[in-house]
């Protein structure tokens, strides 16, 4: 009875595997990570840029570590061969170029790296106009990598 | 024979370089992206207003400024092809090339409305649609744009062949509103009027105060409230 349930595990492990192999679970843990990071950059663009008045220091610092935490959590692992092909939550939309372009996308991925440091260095102070104008630059570094490396639908 | 008409009415002249110096604002500050991505979308809320103002002075504006007055029907087009048309303001294939610039600019600032770039921003109905079909709106921006790019330069090479090898200056009219043309199709604009401006400013003015957030029934709803109290975990 024990080895018929020790079996059963083992076969639905095994399924489960074989339907979200490698490449998707890394499409599916990038994506997950965009979109965290999507929901950060937006608090920081209400309180920093739309509502200025509503700026509580504390809320987006939180949100400037969150940025800084994912950019040095070591991204580039996800990106392994064959990831250009896909169904994480959804298609991939990774350029198949990504893969011959590993110089330009590696500098385009360490300048978002040094922008999401900055920007959680500066949040910290609380000086709400350097914490805009360092958010631009995140800004900027996310378009650097989406112009090289993400397809336009 | 030739005499000097007034042919474009000040809007009109207005609206052309309006638009002109928008669009190139528009493009410069949705390639750099950055904190510029709020000026996009500003920018675009300009040429929105620009064009509804365009599409109703088509229809209330001076003589030609009207679509009926330059709408490439094919027996215009076939005549013009043919050395045959006579006319003032845009000849029958030049009128083809301002309705795909508008059409395309229609779509172009329609498509913006629902778009996002996944970043930090998001248009003004963007939360109307959902994500997969505000990115698919977001690709068809693009290609707008690939296509007005295109439109533009085609637009500007026929100004260059009108000015080069036809030897009529087609900018200065846009300029100064006056153009010299044969006596015998001369026929100086008529209608529009004050009135009729301000009021077709104020309807446009109108549709963007609207879609920005205007009106109650399309009001963006925010995806989390500006203030938040501290969450408990």
């Amino acid at each position: 009875m024990k080895s018929k349930l020790a079996l059963a595990i083992i076969l639905a492990t095994a399924a489960t595997t074989a339907v979200s192999g490698p490449v998707e679970e890394q499409i599916r843990f990038r994506q997950s990570a965009y979109s965290f990071l999507g929901w950060n950059t937006g608090k920081i663009k209400k309180q920093v840029v739309d509502h200025p008045e509503t700026f509580n220091k504390d809320y987006v610092a939180a949100a400037a570590n969150a940025i800084a935490a994912v950019a040095n959590s070591g991204l580039g692992e996800l990106y392994g061969p064959g990831t250009d092909q896909g169904t994480g939550w959804k298609t991939t939309r990774l350029k198949p170029e990504f893969f011959q372009k590993k110089e330009e996308v590696t500098a385009a991925a360490n300048t978002f790296n040094e922008a999401a440091n900055d920007l959680a260095r500066v949040a910290a102070t609380g000086d709400i106009n350097a914490i805009k104008t360092q958010f631009g630059k995140v800004g900027e570094s996310c378009k650097g990598c989406h112009n090289l490396a993400r397809i336009k639908e | 024979m030739k005499v000097t008409i007034h042919i474009w009415d000040l809007p009109l002249r207005l609206f052309h370089w309006l638009l002109a110096a928008a669009v190139v604002a528009a493009y410069i500050t949705g390639k750099l992206g950055g904190n510029l991505i709020d000026w996009h979308g500003r920018i675009g809320a300009l040429i929105l207003g620009l064009l509804v103002f365009r599409i109703i002075w088509g229809f209330i504006g001076t003589t030609h400024a009207r679509f009926i007055n330059f709408f490439p029907t094919f027996s215009r087009l076939a005549a013009y092809l043919k050395g045959g048309w006579q006319g003032v303001g845009h000849n029958p294939l030049g009128a083809l090339a301002v309705f795909a610039l508008l059409a395309d600019l229609a779509v172009l600032v329609s498509t913006g409305l629902f778009a996002g770039d996944d970043i930090a921003f998001e248009g003004p109905l963007f939360n109307l649609v959902d994500k997969a079909l505000s990115d698919k709106l977001s690709g068809w921006h693009n290609l707008a744009f690939d296509l007005l790019a295109g439109l533009i330069a085609v637009h500007l090479a026929a100004i260059g062949f009108y000015r080069w090898v036809k030897k009529t200056n087609l900018v200065v009219p846009m300029v100064t509103g006056k153009k010299q043309v044969p006596k015998a199709v001369a026929t100086s604009l008529t209608g529009g009027g004050a009135l009729r401006f301000f009021t077709t400013v104020i309807i446009s003015g109108a549709v963007v105060w609207g879609i920005w957030g205007g009106l109650e029934i399309i009001k963006p709803v925010e995806s989390a409230p500006a203030t938040v109290a501290k969450p408990s975990f």
